[in-house]
């Protein structure tokens, strides 16, 4: 009934949070953090805003080092971004380049890394395609596109870099709902045929658990990992049908449980940690 | 004209913004400012009647010594010295004043060390230094340059600094998170995004480059329209000074004009020029 | 403790380059023996004989801070009050733009034999020309702000029938202030230079003229104690501004800070 479950032990991690701890001068926003996320698997960590899931990310991304415990991303221990490590951020008016084409936005990573400005196009266009984006917008400025294109882009820009982790950092907070749950689907079909792991940061539970292979739940400040849920919905999801179902009433039910639990026992300042 | 004051998100909204009805064409608006400018040549000519004629010269006697100005050698000769030390004076402000005050701002010690002697520096008024500058160069087109440089530098330099420290954090983390090497951060990342800071210093420097201009020659007696202006004074030949002085407000006005087509062309992606083509 | 350590930090990195370099001009300016820079020990016995002096600060300090004074005030409500106009009534604003954007483009000295010829060579000259010269970035910068106002804060004060005269002063104009505040800190530099400028045409006092004057008479020492007397009064009005704009956009500030803050 879970395939998931079953291929655990034998499937390779991917990335692996041991002991992890991090505090801002006396202020503590991670605990103890340890869970573990296979290759091809698709992991969401839920929390209410203001936990320290960010940070979280961001150390996972090595954009910040972790005052405790240790991150291993693919093999190796996570002291600086790691090849093989693709981002996509939350605000994508602010992480695409306002003054480059599309086209520019999505081949720089690549270009800067030393790939040739023929192999470059070539995979900035194949990944443009694969988001769904018409060959016509290549060349236009990122803000003359609607919102929720230019997240497709940002999404392009993390695939052309041919990632094995993709790490998504609330990707979907700032689109209107029919967008979000387009992008949703585009993600799954995404993490299926280029078979990604995708590590995905959110605050919605309903998404998380629509998402997930399983969902990594904190709670608390210091944010500790409340309780890790497997997802046994399968490979096919759908956003009508899936969400109609007792399994996915249910193990929100669970989720919810816990997240209700953290917000009642987190603190209300969130602006330090989560910026 | 509709003001957008937030930059619209969705393409789709564009389209709104750009065909809210206008109630006058182009061509009627061209034709009430043709008015207003022929209205404003009327009140200079009427005005003209009240003073004796030496003193205010009716509009058409100044335009018609103008065209005798016109085919004669010396007026471009001024034109072109002025404008020349001007461009000269605003390129080595540029080459200079942008990537020192990108590096100064980019380092906090820089930052830090200089903020007080530039904060000093930049409030002296340049002019100050003119009687010093003609000791040293006499009334020649280096003592005009010098003046420009050492008043139009420091919008720049100073706006440099600060736009070294308003680029985008999450387009660092981006740059970092995707390996981009600093000499690619910097080339596409670091300078577009300080070049809209940039560009106000650039337009600060401008005015005040060419103002310095005009003002060391006419003080200083250095070649160019500025001395034109206060030679035609010292003769008493006011019809010849107002010519002049109406070269300076169309040299003003290239000098402007020219500002505003590079603006457009650097930042045709900025939401302040996107506004523009919109309204 | 640790606190106290920072400041003084902070005040040793801003400070060590400026002392330095005044170090090395006075040793360098003691050295070396140029008829055009003297020895700074010179200068600043020139300084304190010519503008620490009462009666000698009021002769040479005096006209220029009634020009700056009446001048840059002049300049600051006629910018003001056109600019908040010219704003509101967007039809005026594009009817008389040729010739807003022609009068704005003059260099403002280049109008000073022109003014000279109009309104004499006394003070009057001088003031209606720093008014002139400082007027426009005033007017100009108040126009874009006022034409930038959040829409939908005007929408607002609609709404609660708030009146015009009201929407004015407690919407408009707060609201214009940060960009009023950058023009005014041009004007203010233009001011400067504008009235020294004019003080070297038949004025009897001020910086303009005793700078001029010390430089036509080889009076070197006096002449570079002008500069420096130029330069701390740039730099003291400058204090002076910001205070003003500190006070007058206490929001701004605080917003600005939670902004820079929170990103």
């Amino acid at each position: 009934m879970t395939p998931t479950s079953s291929d655990s032990t034998s499937t390779p991690v991917a990335l692996e949070a041991r002991g992890l701890g991090h505090s801002y001068g006396p202020r503590e926003v991670l605990g103890r953090i340890d869970f573990a996320v296979r290759r091809g698997e698709f992991v969401c960590i839920v929390g209410p805003s203001g936990v320290g899931k960010t940070t979280l990310l961001r150390c996972l991304a090595g954009l910040q080092r972790s005052t405790k415990g240790e991150l291993l991303v693919l093999g190796e221990r996570v002291t600086a971004p790691q090849p093989g490590v693709a981002v996509v951020f939350q605000d994508y008016s602010r992480s695409l380049m306002p003054w480059s084409s599309v086209l520019h936005n999505v081949t720089l990573p690549l270009r800067a890394n030393g790939v040739s400005r023929s192999e470059a196009d070539r995979r900035a266009r194949e990944a443009l395609t694969q988001v769904g984006l018409a060959a016509a917008v290549v060349h236009q400025y990122p803000w003359q596109l609607s919102g929720g294109m230019q997240q497709r882009v940002a999404i392009a820009r993390a695939l052309a870099y041919n990632p094995t982790v993709l790490l998504m950092d609330e990707p979907f907070a700032s689109v209107d709902a029919q967008t979000r749950a387009d992008l949703e689907d585009l993600v799954l079909r995404l993490q299926h045929s280029l078979h990604l792991t995708v590590l995905l940061v959110t605050h919605d539970i309903d998404e998380a658990v629509y998402l997930s292979d399983r969902v990594v739940a904190l709670s608390g400040s210091p944010a500790t990992v409340a309780d890790i849920v497997d997802v046994p919905l399968g490979a096919e999801r759908d956003q009508i049908e899936t969400k109609g179902t007792h399994e996915f009433a249910a193990i929100r039910a669970e989720v919810h449980g816990l997240v209700r639990h953290a917000a009642t026992s987190g603190s209300g300042s969130g602006s330090g940690a989560e910026a | 004209m509709t003001i957008q004051t937030e930059p619209s998100a969705r393409a789709d909204e564009a389209p709104d913004a750009a065909s809210t009805p206008r109630r006058l064409g182009r061509l009627s608006w061209l034709l009430i400012q043709t008015g207003t400018v022929l209205l404003a040549g009327g009140v200079w000519w009427f005005a003209s009647t009240l003073f004796p004629p030496s003193t205010l010269p009716p509009p058409a006697e100044v335009i018609a010594r103008l065209g005798e100005l016109a085919i004669t050698g010396g007026f471009w000769v001024a034109i072109a010295i002025t404008l020349g030390t001007f461009a000269l004076g605003l390129a080595i402000c540029i080459v200079v004043g942008i990537p020192l005050g990108l590096a100064i701002g980019a380092n906090p010690i820089g930052a830090g060390s200089t903020r007080l002697l530039f904060d000093f520096l930049r409030t002296i008024p340049p002019i100050a230094i003119l009687p010093l500058l003609l000791l040293v160069f006499g009334a020649k087109f280096e003592m005009v340059l010098v003046l420009a440089v050492s008043g139009a530098i420091w919008p720049i330099l100073i706006q440099s600094i600060y736009a070294a420290r308003q680029g985008e954090a999450l387009l660092a983390e981006m740059s970092r998170s995707y390996r981009i090497p600093r000499a690619w951060y910097i080339r596409h990342i670091f300078v577009p995004g300080a070049i809209p800071f940039v560009m106000t210093g650039v337009r600060l420097g401008t005015t005040i480059c060419l103002l310095l201009t005009v003002s060391g020659e006419l003080l200083g007696g250095a070649p160019g329209v500025g001395f034109e202006i206060a030679n035609a004074q010292a003769f008493y030949d006011n019809t010849r000074m107002y010519a002049y002085v109406l070269v300076a407000a169309v040299l003003g006005l290239i000098v402007n004009g020219g500002f505003w087509a590079a603006q457009r062309r650097l930042l045709r992606w900025h939401p302040s020029v996107r506004r523009e083509q919109h309204s | 403790m640790s606190a106290v350590r920072r400041t003084g930090l902070i005040i040793a990195l801003e400070i060590w380059l400026p002392v330095l370099l005044v170090a090395i001009w006075w040793f360098a300016s003691e050295s070396v023996n140029s008829v055009y820079f003297p020895s700074l020990r010179k200068i600043m016995t020139a300084f304190v004989e010519n503008w620490l002096d009462p009666m000698s600060l009021l002769d040479n300090l005096g006209p220029s801070l009634q020009v700056i004074l009446v001048g840059y005030g002049t300049a600051l409500l006629v910018g003001i009050v056109a600019g908040t106009l010219l704003g509101l009534v967007t039809p005026l604003e594009r009817a008389v733009r040729p010739i807003v954007e022609a009068a704005r483009a003059v260099p403002g000295v280049a109008l000073l034999p022109l003014f000279i010829v109009l309104f004499g060579i006394d003070q009057e000259m001088r003031i209606l020309l720093v008014a002139y010269g400082a007027a426009w970035p005033v007017l100009l910068n108040t126009l874009d702000g006022v034409r930038a106002v959040e829409p939908v804060l005007l929408d607002v004060g609609r709404v609660f029938r708030v009146g015009r005269v009201r929407r004015l002063f407690r919407v408009i104009l707060p609201s214009a202030g940060p960009q009023i505040f950058a023009g005014a800190r041009i004007s203010l530099a233009i001011t400067l230079i504008i009235m020294v400028v004019a003080e070297t045409v038949g004025a009897s006092g001020g910086v303009g003229y005793f700078l001029m004057t010390a430089k036509s008479e080889f009076r070197i020492s006096d002449m570079w104690s002008a500069i420096v007397a130029l330069g701390l009064l740039g730099y003291l009005l400058n204090i002076l501004f910001r205070i003003a704009e500190r006070y007058v956009l206490r929001w701004h500030r605080l917003q600005q800070s939670r902004l820079g803050g929170a990103s």
